[in-house]
């Protein structure tokens, strides 16, 4: 390196190399400065001081700089690496292995190239390549420890284990006996526990509990070791030993299902759906009886024999588990109870105990057969339990009832407020529950899940600079809302997106969705610094995991949500693009004068607003300067309404790379591929549509959007014109032959697969109005039999406590549908006043007790109260100043 | 009720919506990363019946120093979920967990990490559990953690500090 230099040169680019390690970079700008005063060509140093610039944010004189260097040196090695670190920087994977290819021509045993080139192997699963750099670190370095499990490690990625095993017993045999010292001990523990994970993965289940059991006393980590092997004595069915050991386990931590579980398993009475035999639930019954005298602290204990008990059975364990948590005031107890209510007669039986509780704490002041008193609280959390119970069968009226009855006996309690809101919520009143929320926020200040609880709230009523406002009073620094988006709070940007999606606000939206899909590049570039991280702390289980995490990162659901959004926005932004200038213009001049002027001065106003905003918080971060001398450079954002997302060509194209992403990782939604076939209906991409058609059918023939998808394209297909060209001719064969697939077509017209899909479904809403729509689709002119097919529909009583089948999300869905089809007002306003009175608190169809219509007299009203004075609280609210926990304070000395 | 185990890599996504969720003090996915590729022994969550996370604690072991100990970086219990000892269960994994590991002594919130045990409760609820009492002095102001609920920052260390901020 920086060979060509005379000797006080050199020294001086030693100390640019030094400095870029240690991140003191303006001094080794300083350095490079001085060398390139007396040899201005030299390129390595133009390199190094590029890649120097790059750290402080310059990147196009970076770049510049780094490729004058290498075309100054083309048989640089280090001009080659750093060309390489820079695209690496710039997360250019694929341009950086290049770059290092390049360099290791040059120099082919470079350790820190090759060291470098590996990491990005591992880093783009080009395993094949990682497993050769890595053969070559060990052939170059054969006594670091690293460069044997990093080998062992590169032929498991390429799914040989059971070469990384010899690779790894090789390298024990490097070792002396006495290995390890006292300070490496955890370290060698977990590499012992990963060749024994490999073992297994490679169905050598004996060996594997061989190679544990020999090396007990070097593996640190017990807990691990106890684990791994009662799964492995399970594995061979050495039952009665895995049982002893779990049992060993519960008593260290009797509140991991898992283990009982394995239990379970142990003594065969372990089944997948929780159905088992009268003497299996005899004997169970026995063992959990057994249990809970050992762990008398362990809740998990008393909650589990709820799951297998039946009838008098489970009311007798119901009841004594309920009692004492409803006493002790346990919010999360209906929770904890809701999967039982998926078996109608366990759900029976605990609305009935919960109403003889509160029955015999209203005339007795106790328990039913008891006679010591209860505090008063205890009513209290019984009402509360009660009013989840009926809102969870969509009792709305009884539900509010009782936690009115809760918050009027203790008005205290911001759990009650919190449940109220989420009743509302289910009802349709979402202004309502929005305003209960806040409320309940406003009761702790300082509690900051009452805080999001809120934000969630007003973000379902689509009042996002409320919810913005009050997010922020819990981040950090001036820039609160970026703190947000740093911190990848993505649950409020979903929320927040989606809601501008509602609104129709699509470049916020978009924005918002797009933030939350770059935290998932951000994830997957985060595991970069833990390829070589792993691999000195040893945490290769841990590491393995991470990268197989890794590979499924964006079949998460919050990915989902945001992929999807996406494509949606660019969908709308196909159909009903933005006004260009022009057609503005065309309209203005529609107006008269007077008014033009007024839209054309609040223009200009808002823009200068803007402007100024943008220069405030310029000052601001250029003020931010941290200790490293780095400036840390919080760049404006150049669009905060998500205009210039909405500038793209082709919406539709830019909607595919993220489909294609969701083809990719969430092969199994419905979603998927119902945006799909939208998307490429639109582009007349017919084969491709066919393609998701084929997905949708897969998932699930029986579905209303599945069967929409089948009608308009097959409608499209029979409209299309005779094929002239060889492409065309080829589609329609295509076309031709996988039609028979579909059997609901089979000898059928349209219209007649569309009649037997509704006599199929025809006690289903939403099947129904699927078939009207379609019906509509195929035939205009039968509009009348349409409507009438929808208006037929019957919503039927569910149980026998008098709640309806029909879901609220389902009727509004239904109403938009009217509304496609009938351009008569008259025909979607019938529908409004029927489904008013099914859902009595729906702002939509605005329901008789909904806030819409109560609004003007709710005054006297405790707990509506709070939407009147929400004005109130919005003037108190610090906008955009330093909310910090300071004006938490601040504002809980104003409000209480 | 609650399932209490060590947390896998799975978890660290809802660990986070956790605590963005409950608690002030925020960390990027790195910085979770970081945690479970340091000492996946320390970290545990608590699990609802419906498998969601509920609360977790995120702890570390601190080497640099000659007397190897303890540190609980955070830990955060959902507001729905409180009154069930769930902080204290929790607590109680991780530092069975650190004792497991055979690593020395350890000493949790210490002064050194701006937390006291203000108060232990004894049988504070009616089952005979503890309350912990915790309470951390912040910017001068008193900020009173609910039961359980607290959180202490460290800012990361070795090659993976990302660019978290303090």
């Amino acid at each position: 390196m920086g060979a060509s230099l005379p000797p006080k040169e050199a020294n001086l680019f030693k100390l640019i190399v030094k400095s870029y390690e240690t991140k003191q970079y303006k001094k080794g700008l300083k350095a490079a400065d001085t060398i390139l005063k007396k040899f201005p060509n030299h390129g390595e140093t133009l390199s190094m001081k590029g890649l120097t610039l790059n750290c402080m944010d310059r990147k196009s004189e970076a770049y510049e700089l780094v490729r004058l260097g290498l075309k100054n040196d083309l048989k640089s090695h280090v001009c080659w690496h750093v060309y390489g670190l820079l695209y690496r920087s710039d997360r250019e994977y694929r341009e950086a292995v290049k770059c290092y290819r390049n360099a290791l021509r040059i120099d082919p045993d470079n350790i820190e190239i090759l060291r470098d080139l590996s990491l990005l192997q591992a880093q783009i699963r080009d395993l094949a390549g990682f497993v050769e750099t890595r053969q070559q670190l060990l052939t170059l370095k054969p006594n670091h420890r690293m460069n044997w499990i990093g080998f062992a490690v590169a032929h498991h990625l390429n799914l040989n284990a059971s070469k990384a095993i010899d690779i790894l017993e090789a390298y024990e045999g490097t070792l002396e006996n006495d290995y390890p010292p006292e300070n490496e001990r955890l370290e060698h523990g977990e590499m012992l526990l990963y060749k024994v994970s490999l073992l297994e993965e490679c169905d050598m289940v004996e060996k594997a509990l061989q190679e544990l059991h020999k090396k007990n006393y070097k593996i640190v980590d017990k807990l691990s070791y106890k684990e791994v092997e009662v799964s492995l004595l399970v594995k061979l069915g050495q039952l009665e030993e895995g049982e002893k050991l779990y049992r060993a386990l519960l008593s260290m931590n009797p509140d991991n299902y898992g283990y009982y579980e394995g239990l379970q398993k142990c003594l065969g009475l372990y089944s997948e759906n929780a159905e088992y035999s009268s003497s299996e639930i005899e004997q169970l019954e026995a063992l959990y009886k057994s249990l809970g005298l050992q762990y008398t602290w362990s809740s998990a204990v008393k909650r589990i024999p709820l799951d297998f008990l039946k009838a008098e059975k489970f009311r007798e364990a119901a009841d004594n588990y309920i009692r004492p948590l409803l006493a002790k005031g346990v919010p999360s107890l209906f929770s904890d109870l809701s999967p039982l209510y998926d078996h109608p007669e366990k759900a029976d039986i605990l609305e009935e105990l919960a109403l003889e509780i509160e029955r015999s704490l209203k005339t007795n002041g106790a328990f039913p057969g008891r006679v010591d008193k209860e505090p008063p609280s205890t009513l209290m959390w019984t009402l509360f339990y009660l009013a989840q119970n009926y809102d969870r069968q969509g009792q709305y009226d009884i539900a509010l009832a009782k936690i009115d009855e809760a918050i009027e006996h203790t008005p205290t309690v911001i759990d009650l407020y919190s449940i109220k809101s989420r009743i509302l919520k289910h009802g349709g009143d979402l202004a309502a529950a929005a305003a209960l929320a806040d409320e309940a926020r406003c009761m702790d200040l300082a509690d900051r899940c009452a805080n999001s609880d809120c934000v969630k709230r007003m973000l379902q009523a689509d009042q996002v600079s409320m919810a913005e406002k009050t997010a922020v009073l819990f981040t950090k620094d001036g820039e609160q809302h970026n703190n947000l988006h740093d911190m990848q709070c993505m649950w409020y940007e979903l929320a927040s997106g989606e809601s501008y999606f509602r609104q129709g606000e699509l470049g916020r939206a978009l924005k918002k969705f797009l933030a939350v899909e770059k935290h998932y590049a951000d994830i997957t570039e985060d595991q970069f610094d833990f390829h070589s991280y792993c691999l000195r702390k040893m945490t290769l289980r841990a590491y393995i995991d991470m990268l197989k995490f890794q590979d499924r990162l964006h079949s998460h659901p919050y990915f989902r949500k945001a992929a999807a959004g996406a494509v949606r926005c660019y969908v709308m932004l196909y159909d009903s693009p933005p006004k260009s200038a022009v057609e503005e213009d065309d309209e203005m001049a529609k107006l008269p004068a007077s008014q033009k002027k007024k839209i054309r001065q609040k223009q200009r106003k808002a823009v200068a607003r803007t402007k100024k905003e943008a220069e405030v918080k310029n000052e601001e971060s250029s003020v931010n300067v941290s200790k490293s001398g780095k400036r840390v450079v919080k760049p404006v954002d150049s669009d905060p309404y998500g205009e210039k997302l909405l500038q793209v060509e082709d919406p539709l194209l830019e909607a595919t790379k993220y489909l294609k992403l969701l083809q990719r990782h969430s092969p199994d939604s419905l979603e998927t591929h119902l945006l799909s076939f939208e998307v490429h209906m639109r582009r007349h991409k017919i084969l491709l549509a066919l393609q998701a058609l084929k997905q949708l059918f897969r998932l699930d023939a029986e579905n209303r959007d599945s069967h929409c998808c089948l009608i308009r394209f097959f409608h499209k297909v029979a409209s299309m014109p005779a094929p002239a060209t060889d492409a065309e001719k080829l589609i329609r064969s295509v076309l031709d032959a996988e039609q028979p697939s579909f059997s609901q077509l089979q000898g059928k017209s349209l219209i007649e697969a569309n009649y037997l899909f509704l006599e199929k479904h025809k006690d289903s809403l939403m099947h129904r109005a699927a078939a009207a729509e379609m019906l509509y689709f195929i035939e205009p002119n039968k509009k009348a039999e349409a409507i009438k097919l929808i208006e037929d529909s019957t919503n039927k009583l569910v149980s026998k406590t008098g709640f309806y089948e029909w879901k609220l999300k389902d009727c509004i869905a239904v109403h938009k549908i009217l509304g496609k089809v009938s351009d008569d007002h008259e025909v979607a306003s019938r529908w409004k006043v029927r489904c008013s009175e099914y859902f009595p608190y729906s702002t939509y169809f605005e329901g008789c007790k909904s806030s819409v219509v109560t609004r003007n007299n709710v005054q006297d009203d405790p707990v509506y109260g709070s939407i009147n004075h929400q004005e109130a609280d919005q003037s108190a609210m610090p906008l955009s100043s330093n909310g910090t926990l300071e004006n938490v304070e601040a504002l809980k000395n104003l409000v209480i | 009720m609650v399932c209490i185990r060590k947390a896998t890599i799975d978890d660290l996504l809802a660990m986070q919506a956790c605590n963005l969720f409950c608690l002030p003090e925020n960390y990027q996915m790195k910085y979770y990363f970081y945690h479970i590729l340091s000492w996946p022994q320390l970290l545990y969550v608590a699990e609802d019946y419906n498998g969601k996370i509920v609360g977790y604690v995120l702890a570390k072991m601190e080497e640099e120093t000659s007397e190897c100990h303890g540190h609980i970086t955070s830990l955060a219990v959902l507001r729905t979920h409180r009154k069930l000892g769930l902080a204290t269960k929790l607590m109680t994994a991780a530092q069975n967990a650190m004792e497991q590991s055979n690593r020395a002594a350890f000493n949790l919130y210490t002064e050194t990490l701006g937390y006291k045990i203000h108060d232990v409760e004894a049988k504070y609820y009616a089952d005979g559990e503890d309350a912990y009492d915790m309470r951390k002095v912040l910017k001068g102001k008193n900020f009173h953690g609910h039961g359980g609920h607290a959180h202490h920052h460290h800012g990361p260390g070795g090659c993976c500090s990302g660019d978290h901020k303090e």
